[in-house]
């Protein structure tokens, strides 16, 4: 997709990386191991991996780390927000609707590993 | 819609969605929202236990029935809090506005999602409503009650992003945003891309188009144009801005200077707020320096 450098966008392919890195099996990679294979094309999209994996360990898109409550505070707000990030229940609610109903398995994640498995 | 607790000016409870954008990277839009809500009188204070709305742009095309079930769990915990969610993400407006609305549809879909909610201890009634700011402040509060409030009118000219999911029932919320930031004396300058998409949603699938033929062509307008600030309300939006922004200042070398502000922040300066009262000057890509002294000038 991308050729020279000036058509890179070194933050998407950042993204993308980000997404394989927590990609067990690599649907490129399987291809050239087992040519015979059939592939198939996972639910998730690699380039959505990341922040989906973000989405179920903080219940949230993006963290809320030092440097933000930093930010909030001088912004005169406490500094984690009363999202899930403060309440921790609804990170549990959430983890609990993603098993129970199966989209968890469907997406092939594996919470105790943090990977998808394709 | 259901009962909801009374008080305020307008007799709603209103609870404010937060999102995944605002908290982290906006703390100045939120606190600027709060300031606004609260001179307005409004009961206003956060829907509490949130978790994201999902993302419709990636979650619906992923599986419709879970980005139902999912966006239900924020649909339950407002019902347990009697509130009426409010969003000024409109991303986040459009995910729970559309689901509530499918789910009072269809009523096998409710069964459904609350099949899969029961497990956590959750279900959705349907009592509880869905808004957007822009209508909060319209419809509820009122033009004439917040040009009423306004005791610093704004001499600066501004271009703005409404997003494209605002424009969700036809005219309506765009022509809020108009109203609104007009009562607080910005002057509001046309172009030819005040209507195209931030590129958010095409980010994932062709990031060169969704950089620097969404933002980049507004970002280069508003410098031609000598803009004093880029208004924008949707956190989805204000991502893809800043995201754009920081490609072109780090993988282009192109630093943008036009400051991108949000609604809020603007409303909050008209009423007599200082920029210092919300943290306008911290955590953003391009510091509103240009746009404060000007506003300290009077000019």
């Amino acid at each position: 997709m991308m050729s020279g450098d000036a058509d890179r966008i070194k933050s998407w392919e950042r993204l993308l990386e980000a997404g394989l890195k927590v990609t067990e099996h690599k649907q490129d990679e399987e291809a050239k191991k087992y040519p015979l294979r059939k592939q198939f094309r996972p639910a998730a999209p690699d380039i959505a991996k990341a922040s989906l994996k973000r989405d179920f360990e903080v219940g949230l898109v993006y963290y809320v780390g030092d440097d933000v409550e930093q930010d909030r505070a001088l912004c005169g707000l406490e500094k984690k927000p009363p999202t899930a990030h403060t309440f921790k229940e609804a990170l549990e609610r959430k983890r609990k609707i993603l098993e129970e109903s199966g989209i968890m398995k469907e997406l092939g994640f594996d919470k105790k590993k943090g990977f998808f498995k394709y | 819609m259901g009962t909801k607790a009374s008080s305020g000016s307008t007799g709603t409870k209103y609870g404010y969605f937060l999102g995944c954008v605002m908290p982290a990277k906006m703390p100045w839009a939120e606190k600027a929202t709060f300031l606004v809500s609260k001179h307005l009188g409004l009961d206003f204070d956060y829907m509490k236990e949130s978790v994201c709305c999902v993302r419709p742009g990636v979650w619906k095309a992923i599986n419709p029935d879970w980005w139902l079930t999912l966006t239900s769990q924020n649909l339950a915990t407002a019902e347990k809090q009697n509130i009426v969610i409010v969003d000024s993400c409109n991303g986040c407006y459009i995910s729970h506005w559309e689901c509530l609305q499918e789910l009072k549809e269809e009523p096998e879909k409710l069964e459904m999602v609350n099949r899969n909610l029961e497990k956590a201890g959750l279900k959705v009634t349907l009592s509880t409503d869905v808004k957007h700011f822009l209508q909060v402040l319209y419809e509820d509060v009122g033009i004439e009650k917040i040009k009423e409030n306004v005791v610093k009118p704004l001499n600066i000219r501004i271009m703005r992003h409404i997003g494209c999911h605002a424009r969700k029932h036809d005219e309506r919320f765009p022509m809020y945003f108009d109203e609104i930031m007009r009562a607080t004396g910005a002057t509001i300058v046309d172009t030819p891309y005040d209507k195209t998409c931030c590129g958010l949603l095409l980010y994932f699938a062709d990031p060169k188009t969704s950089i620097f033929e969404r933002i980049g062509v507004k970002m280069q307008t508003a410098k031609e144009l000598d803009i004093d600030a880029y208004a924008l309300i949707c956190s989805g939006c204000y991502d893809q801005f800043e995201r754009a922004v920081k490609v072109y200042k780090d993988e282009r070398g192109i630093a943008f200077e036009t400051p991108i502000v949000h609604f809020s922040e603007l409303l909050a300066l008209s009423f007599g707020y200082k920029p210092e009262d919300f943290g306008m000057m911290y955590c953003r890509p391009i510091p509103p320096t240009k746009l404060i002294q000007k506003l300290k000038e009077g000019k």
